[in-house]
């Protein structure tokens, strides 16, 4: 059933995408990975996806956030679900311990915190597929 | 998966939107480490960096201190004859060793930096004594007490304020922040 979905990834971590990439491959999920935002907007543009997977500090800083606010104002990509994979957190942790990465900064569908643990990852991917073609489904 | 990405090509990512050319296109001319005012207290030079990424050392690149010392003059960058953007390309070497804490110990670099940005996001304004704390103890006992002391007089003639300065409106500037860190704010 997974085996026609597209998933993009847009991480800079050599290391985690392979992880999630394999994790993602076992389940039946065709995944692509491009490492720096810019080849990811390009990927958008070229092919239709169904779920984008989404870093946050990449690049000068934080530019995951970037793209997610300019795929919320784009008409056609505004409907892809996003899901935003973060080590945010940990990686400005001097700036506020301890404090909570707020939820909806950007209107994404679903946020998770790095280190994922790979069955909340694949619940989280179905079920936002799912959300999304259902949502389709409703419009068409 | 086809081949994982070499070092040299994650720097170019962290690189993608520098306006300089890609670190390959480096000729080894050394203009860069022959401007470079601060290459004497550095491990290897600017140029050298340049060679090792390109080449792929990552943990020998990733053990200098030369990004951390980079004054970001631009000087480097300026006279680079292939366009690199040098001084652009430590601050991306910065960030690499800072989002994944692999920076070497004992420098000075990481935790002022640290320093200046938690003071900044606190109040809006650099305090001078909450920064010197991160240099001050790596110095000798005179330079310790001739700095202890400028930073005295500075401070008796109103150059250093007494207590930490804040902006007005900070609210506003927190907002701001929390908008593009989107931890630890309000949004």
């Amino acid at each position: 059933m997974n085996q026609n979905k597209q998933l993009l990834m847009i991480d800079d971590d050599p290391d985690f995408v392979e992880g999630i990439k394999s994790i993602l491959d076992s389940a039946g999920y065709s995944v692509d990975v491009t490492y720096n935002p810019k080849d990811g907007l390009q990927a958008l543009k070229e092919k239709t996806y169904d779920l984008l997977l989404l870093d946050i500090m990449m690049g000068r800083g934080a530019e995951g956030i970037m793209i997610a606010r300019k795929l919320r104002k784009d008409p056609k990509l505004r409907e892809m679900p996003l899901l935003i994979i973060t080590g945010i957190r940990e990686q400005m942790a001097f700036l506020f311990p301890g404090e909570p990465v707020h939820p909806r900064f950007v209107a994404v569908d679903e946020l998770v915190e790095k280190p994922v643990d790979p069955k909340l990852l694949l619940e989280k991917v179905s079920a936002l597929i799912s959300l999304s073609e259902a949502r389709k489904s409703k419009a068409g | 998966m086809a081949s994982k990405t070499s070092f040299s090509s994650e720097v170019a990512n962290l690189l993608h939107a520098a306006e300089g050319s890609p670190l390959q296109t480096c000729i080894q001319c050394g203009t860069c480490s022959g401007s470079c005012p601060v290459v004497k207290y550095m491990d290897q030079t600017p140029r050298r960096i340049i060679g090792m990424i390109n080449a792929g050392m990552k943990d020998d690149v990733l053990k200098t201190n030369t990004f951390w010392y980079c004054a970001s003059c631009y000087q480097c960058t300026v006279r680079c004859p292939s366009g690199i953007d040098i001084a652009e390309a430590m601050y991306a070497l910065k960030r690499y060793t800072m989002w994944k804490s692999q920076y070497k110990e004992g420098l000075i670099g990481p935790t002022f930096s640290e320093t200046f940005v938690k003071t900044i996001v606190r109040s809006g304004r650099s305090y001078e004594p909450l920064l010197a704390p991160t240099y001050i103890f790596s110095y000798g006992i005179r330079e310790f007490f001739s700095e202890a002391l400028n930073a005295t007089n500075l401070m008796l003639k109103g150059r250093i304020p007494i207590l930490p300065p804040r902006i007005k409106r900070l609210e506003n500037f927190k907002r701001m922040i929390a908008h593009i860190i989107p931890i630890g704010g309000t949004e």
